[in-house]
């Protein structure tokens, strides 16, 4: 750990900015991709945004106190910023003339920071991964897919159109999409809201106790695979759309269509631990046994 | 915790003020700030030393922490927290106002980077004693660069543990301490300073010569 | 640990201020007076420092005041239980009236108010079908003509990124669609509180994908 107490900018990294002189020559870079690698010392919980509109953005923990990033941008079409201000890191993607194609300012970063690291994220297109890092997450992307596996936290996710996929997940998520896709497998979280306006939202996994799952769409399919031994409350209501349930429900619930509500089931699966909300305007929602 | 930390206003306990507030109720975020803009307020009052700025800045550390309330998950006390911003916001301020950076290691002499007195002390210092009071000490806490000033007001006046301080000045505790140590022994040469003025206008007043 | 001289001594004087006091210190403190006076003075800054607290000020209130309307113009805050129009007021808030781009905005923001009104009307109203359809497809149809122009507009802004336009061109069209079958369904049962709810929802992503967009395009 740092023994600074350093609340302020201290070190300032512009590469083929006018700034920073002995970088200069980066500016006259081939047309062809460089890589340059950049550490960071922190502190605990040290925060990290990444703001970059075209490209892959890669994000691990690791067990040192720093931040460490590997840019490589595709031409000098494109600048990186990387700047530190007290405890927190700031990556920022920019482009040096409006003309340049969109292949030539694409910028890929691997970032390795402490596992409580806070993250925020921006990626228009290109791809956003996430692994083993345990600090609150915003992530927003437009076309951009995002992947997480490990994670903890308040995790915030919004896509315009990218997919979303999450494996073991801990801690608190929200996300949100219009045309994306979800895959929420072996979640760990113990508040789950995920909506998306014509995309598909797969849930299998556990349903933890005292946990909530509200998963909503308009159109697509929502499904959910459960095990036996689960135990949760189901609503489950699509006002233009079909249900399909393989859970006994207790009270015993028919499938059943009333006319404000639309086709919808309502009851406990075993003793009800969980609450598992399942909502659609005009999509199928099948709640399936997994296998 | 803090010696004159609240922890509830009115009958409504600060938890469930911040769940109120992390579900948007107008109320919630106005007792929050009621509870604590007292201490935010003077945090900065004492930093920059001047009401409008200070004003300003109480607004932008509410305004950064409201709008990150609804990651707020208990983990570290919400005043800590609270605090945190603030002496970010004071510090940005100030670095925008020297056009330099600031940091709290930033100190006006270097030789006091270890904490001990420069002056031979061989020489018996005066003693404070009677010249020690709130508003002698006020002007020499004015005079402290940001880093010692910080570690002072949030020890020594408002009362915050070393383990909270560093959290909010994103420091070690050890780096705490030395803040708080080094502030303490800067006050005492500025206070100093003051007795020695005092004797210097005594003497004039009874016709003797300056030193 | 042994305390011979001023200067060993000082090197534990934070330690002592903490409470740690080896006998060796405690010896020397005995018999030297200079450190004797520098241990009482740090002691009585340390003892009068609290007192400064008892004179703190409160901020003016003039801090609340400002500090309540950037919350609200920021969609932060809202009735403990807000209703149609609260939620509306929020929503425009935290969307449009900082947009700057005030043709844009201005047309969407008639329409939705307009839409708003009627969705936030009396209970009369709402459970009398014929008028509160009659207002509903009045308010839409100036919302329709504005959500072209609209479309337009992104499609303006959208970036030259090919992925990216194709996303927000893609999305548009979804919520469209989406927006469409709802305001059908709250023609159809404009009683039905789900259906508007729906519908309601759409409205707001679009106004959220607008915003999006837009923030995206000022920060470039």
């Amino acid at each position: 750990m740092s023994t600074s107490c350093n609340l302020s900018g201290s070190l300032s990294w512009k590469v083929a900015g006018v700034l920073v002189p002995g970088l200069l020559l980066l500016s006259a870079l081939p047309a062809s991709a460089d890589k340059i690698q950049r550490h960071f010392k922190v502190d605990a919980r040290p925060v990290v945004t990444v703001h970059n509109p075209n490209g892959t953005i890669t994000v691990r923990a690791w067990t040192k106190s720093e931040v460490m990033l590997i840019a490589t941008r595709a031409t000098d079409q494109v600048e990186v910023d990387a700047e530190q201000s007290g405890n927190r890191v700031d990556i920022n993607t920019r482009q040096v003339s409006d003309s340049a194609s969109p292949e030539s300012t694409r910028a890929d970063y691997e970032i390795s920071v402490p596992e409580d690291a806070e993250l925020q994220i921006h990626d228009d297109s290109g791809g956003v991964n996430v692994s083993n890092v345990l600090g609150d997450m915003n992530v927003e992307t437009i076309a951009a897919d995002v992947d997480m596996a490990d994670v903890a936290g308040y995790l915030t996710v919004k896509t315009v159109g990218g997919s979303f996929q999450c494996a073991r997940c801990a801690g608190r998520l929200e996300v949100s999409s219009i045309t994306g896709n979800f895959r929420l497998i072996d979640l760990r979280s113990t508040y789950v809201r995920a909506q998306t306006s014509e995309g598909n939202i797969l849930f299998t996994g556990q349903f933890l106790p005292n946990s909530t799952y509200r998963l909503k769409n308009y159109n697509g399919v929502i499904e959910v695979r459960f095990s036996p031994e689960d135990s949760f409350d189901l609503s489950a209501t699509s006002l233009k759309g079909k249900v399909h349930n393989e859970a006994k429900l207790v009270p015993p619930s028919h499938h059943h269509f009333l006319p404000r509500f639309g086709n919808g089931l309502f009851g406990s699966f075993n003793s009800g631990r969980a609450m598992v909300e399942l909502s659609s305007f005009d999509g199928t929602i099948n709640i399936l046994k997994r296998n | 915790m803090a010696r004159t930390r609240r922890t509830e206003t009115g009958e409504v306990p600060e938890a469930v003020s911040i769940r109120l507030a992390q579900q948007g109720d107008a109320a919630a975020f106005e007792r929050l700030y009621r509870l604590h803009s007292r201490r935010v307020y003077s945090l900065c009052l004492r930093m920059v030393g001047n009401t409008a700025e200070a004003e300003d800045l109480t607004q932008e550390a509410f305004l950064q922490l409201f709008r990150k309330i609804a990651t707020f998950r208990g983990e570290s006390a919400f005043s800590t927290w609270l605090h945190r911003l603030a002496v970010n916001v004071v510090l940005m301020k100030l670095r925008k106002k020297s056009g330099k950076e600031t940091s709290l290691e930033q100190v006006t002499e270097p030789d006091e980077e270890s904490g001990t007195p420069r002056r031979d002390f061989g020489a018996i210092d005066l003693r404070l004693s009677g010249s020690l009071d709130r508003v002698n000490l006020q002007r020499a806490v004015d005079q402290l660069p940001p880093g010692y000033k910080a570690a002072f007001i949030l020890h020594d006046v408002q009362g915050y543990e070393h383990n909270e301080i560093a959290e909010m000045l994103g420091c070690s505790i050890g780096n705490s301490k030395s803040q708080l140590h080094k502030a303490r022994m800067r006050l005492r040469d500025l206070l100093q300073e003051v007795v020695r003025e005092k004797a210097r206008e005594e003497r004039r007043a009874a016709g003797g010569s300056e030193d | 640990m042994s305390v011979a001289n001023c200067s060993a001594f000082l090197e534990q004087l934070d330690q002592w201020m903490e409470g740690e006091r080896s006998p060796a210190a405690v010896a020397h403190l005995r018999s030297c007076k200079a450190c004797g006076n520098l241990i009482a003075d740090l002691d009585s800054i340390r003892d009068t420092a609290p007192s400064l607290a008892a004179t703190d000020p409160e901020p003016s209130e003039r801090v609340w005041s400002a500090l309540r309307a950037q919350l609200q113009d920021e969609g932060l805050i809202h009735a403990a239980h807000p209703g149609v129009s609260d939620i509306l007021k929020r929503w425009l808030r935290g969307t449009f009236l900082v947009l700057p781009r005030p043709v844009l905005a201005g047309a969407y923001l008639a329409a939705l108010i307009a839409v708003g009104f009627v969705l936030s009307g009396s209970n009369g109203l709402r459970n009398d079908s014929n008028l509160w359809m009659s207002r509903m497809q009045r308010s839409t149809q100036p919302l329709s003509a504005s959500l072209e122009t609209e479309e337009g507009a992104i499609s303006s802004m959208a970036d030259t990124n090919p992925v990216v336009t194709a996303s927000l061109r893609k999305s548009l069209a979804a919520i469209d669609n989406d927006i469409a079958l709802c305001e059908k369904s709250v023609r159809e049962e404009p009683q039905n509180e789900f259906v508007r709810d729906y519908l309601y929802e759409a409205y707001q992503q679009k106004a959220d994908l607008i915003a999006q967009v837009t923030e995206g395009d000022e920060g470039q």
